[in-house]
């Protein structure tokens, strides 16, 4: 198992892909940091101004916006294989499809850390500095420690979900498009419905914000009920992806 | 040719290295697969020795990759099996050890030859170092850290091969190998196969839709029709029973004469004018003929070997063409 996830990661660092996905990571949370703190204790805004507990815990764990961005790292690394048909050479040297999905599984959780450690440091500074200008920077304070720590394992956890997307879906295009669907449309819808809210706390999204949340929203789990929640839905998908998709005939 | 890397570099033949494993024999018995309501293959059994080179040929759509890729294991059979000395692809204990494949090029187009190497290499707990010696072995060392989505399609097959090469397995299986190579590139193919199988004992199935295209590299052929077995056995077998099955073209003044004659032999023929087109005698045959029959000749040549011509008889109507010829053809998707 070991070499296949060093496959995986020679796989996934040989291409310009991890590089473009932690850029676009890097720049999105220093970008919603900045935003935050630039609108803090704004009365429009509705956020709290700098200096208070809330505003920082909002500001640090901007990182977990980069959620996407590692949902798709997660998808491509699982759906190139089908896109550039290189899953015949990968089943031919792995004919047990099954260790190729738990490999990159475990490729993608473990690559997923650096990148976390990065977009959660760039949130950091981004609000260090610049709140720090606007009079005071966060220490790094239990509750700060705590939100930077759960914007990071949802960024890790993020990765898993698409790695068991993609290889349940197996088309690149399609399993983009239906996560950026259904994480900005029709989670938004379930969210804000009444009939519907109840179960939101059980969706993918309600477990991200459960992780990550500080302001007021509806009702969701605990910060780690909703890791494992989430955690869970990526492992689900792996496991049907590799009963129904990954031992499928390629042709 | 034009720059310092092309298709046509030199390429070293490995001398003195054998497979990893011993000789190893390919069993394909009772094989069927249907894609939903179309039929595949059905019930296709052949053998595949060690130290030869086995041409599996078929026209387009006669079921060779489905088959191949059922013997890899990458296709889940209706029935039959599919096995290494007794064992199955899915439960070989190192299958990069046992088999290499060269089917469609298959590698992303952003990573490097040699990264895509390295890749397999790692995956095969193979030494990284193999990935430079199979693109020395396959003449792309110069092309290593190029993207591979900037090779020519010459350049992909010839990676495609060298993935195949890299745990020095003792069964080689090529899906149409020589497409996209130019005709050097054929020529080093047909070498390269023969001494793997004659040299070094390996295993050798290679496919193709064109007989003429393998018969100086092949010892035995398996060839299909409508995913059926219609022939298996040596080349030479095949040769010898393709001896005056060819058509020959005559020309004579007299063609109308000798047709009469040839015609009360038995002969098939064909008359258009002064013209003659002859199935299934050999020129010198038919130029004895005519000299007893004292008619005047000016022309006698062969049109189609008769190795070309079993091959299209054995196939036709196998495909997705009835031909006219083949009385014992099945119609393509009939169950039985």
């Amino acid at each position: 198992m070991t070499r296949l996830v060093r496959a995986e990661w020679t796989k996934l660092f040989t291409t310009r892909v991890w590089l473009a996905m932690l850029i676009a990571a890097a720049v999105l949370t220093a970008g919603f940091a900045a935003l935050m703190t630039a609108f803090a204790g704004n009365p429009d805004s509705g956020l709290p101004p700098v200096g208070t507990a809330e505003f920082e815990q909002t500001a640090l764990a901007q990182a977990s916006g980069a959620t996407i961005l590692t949902i798709i790292l997660g998808i491509i690394g699982a759906t190139q294989e089908y896109r550039h048909r290189t899953a015949t050479p990968t089943f031919l040297t792995t004919p047990r499809r099954g260790r190729v999905v738990v490999a990159k599984l475990i490729a993608y959780a473990l690559a997923a850390v650096p990148f976390a450690v990065v977009a959660v440091l760039v949130g950091y500074v981004t609000v260090v500095i610049y709140a720090g200008a606007r009079g005071a920077a966060p220490s790094l304070t239990a509750d700060n420690l705590e939100v930077m720590l759960t914007s990071g394992l949802a960024l890790v956890i993020y990765a898993v979900i698409g790695v068991g997307l993609g290889a349940l879906l197996r088309n690149q295009v399609g399993a983009i498009v239906a996560a950026l669907v259904y994480l900005f449309v029709v989670e938004g819808v379930i969210r804000s419905i009444p009939a519907t809210s109840g179960a939101y706390k059980w969706l993918p999204g309600g477990g991200l914000e459960a992780m990550t949340a500080t302001v007021d929203g509806p009702e969701l789990l605990g910060a780690w009920q909703g890791g494992f929640l989430l955690l869970g839905y990526g492992l689900l998908a792996a496991l049907l992806g590799t009963f129904l998709s990954v031992r499928r005939d390629v042709v | 040719m034009g720059g310092p890397i092309d298709d046509d570099e030199e390429c070293d033949i490995p001398t003195a290295t054998t497979a990893a494993t011993g000789p190893v024999r390919v069993e394909v018995r009772g094989l069927t697969k249907s894609f939903g309501a179309v039929r595949a293959v059905t019930d296709l059994g052949f053998t595949v020795e060690p130290g030869q080179v086995t041409g599996f040929l078929g026209p387009n759509g006669a079921g060779k990759t489905t088959t191949l890729r059922m013997v890899l294991g990458l296709i889940r059979p209706d029935t039959g099996t599919a096995t290494f000395d007794g064992v199955p692809y899915a439960d070989l204990p190192d299958p990069v050890r046992t088999v290499g494949a060269v089917l469609e090029t298959a590698f992303h187009p952003g990573r490097s030859g040699r990264n895509h190497l390295r890749v397999y290499c790692r995956a095969a707990g193979l030494p990284i170092e193999r990935a430079d010696e199979v693109l020395v072995q396959v003449g792309l060392a110069d092309a290593g850290n190029r993207r591979a989505g900037s090779y020519s399609l010459g350049m992909r097959q010839r990676l495609a091969l060298a993935t195949a090469l890299l745990g020095d397995p003792a069964v080689l299986v090529l899906d149409e190998p020589a497409n996209g190579l130019d005709p050097e590139g054929i020529q080093w193919l047909r070498g390269f196969l023969r001494h793997l199988a004659h040299e070094q004992g390996r295993t050798v199935l290679v496919s193709s839709h064109l007989l003429s295209e393998v018969e100086q590299t092949v010892d035995r052929v398996v060839i299909v029709g409508a995913g059926r077995l219609v022939r298996e056995g040596s080349m030479s077998d095949l040769r010898a029973g393709a001896d005056g099955a060819g058509t020959v073209l005559v020309r004579s003044p007299e063609a109308g004469r000798l047709a009469e004659a040839l015609r009360a032999d038995g002969v098939q023929l064909a008359l258009d004018g002064t013209a003659l087109t002859v199935t299934g005698r050999t020129t010198d045959e038919i130029g004895a003929r005519a000299f007893a029959a004292g008619v005047e000749l000016h022309e006698l040549r062969s049109r189609t070997s008769g190795l070309e011509e079993i091959y299209f008889q054995l196939t036709a109507g196998q495909g997705q063409f009835a031909a006219p010829t083949a009385g014992t053809a099945v119609p393509e998707g009939a169950a039985r």
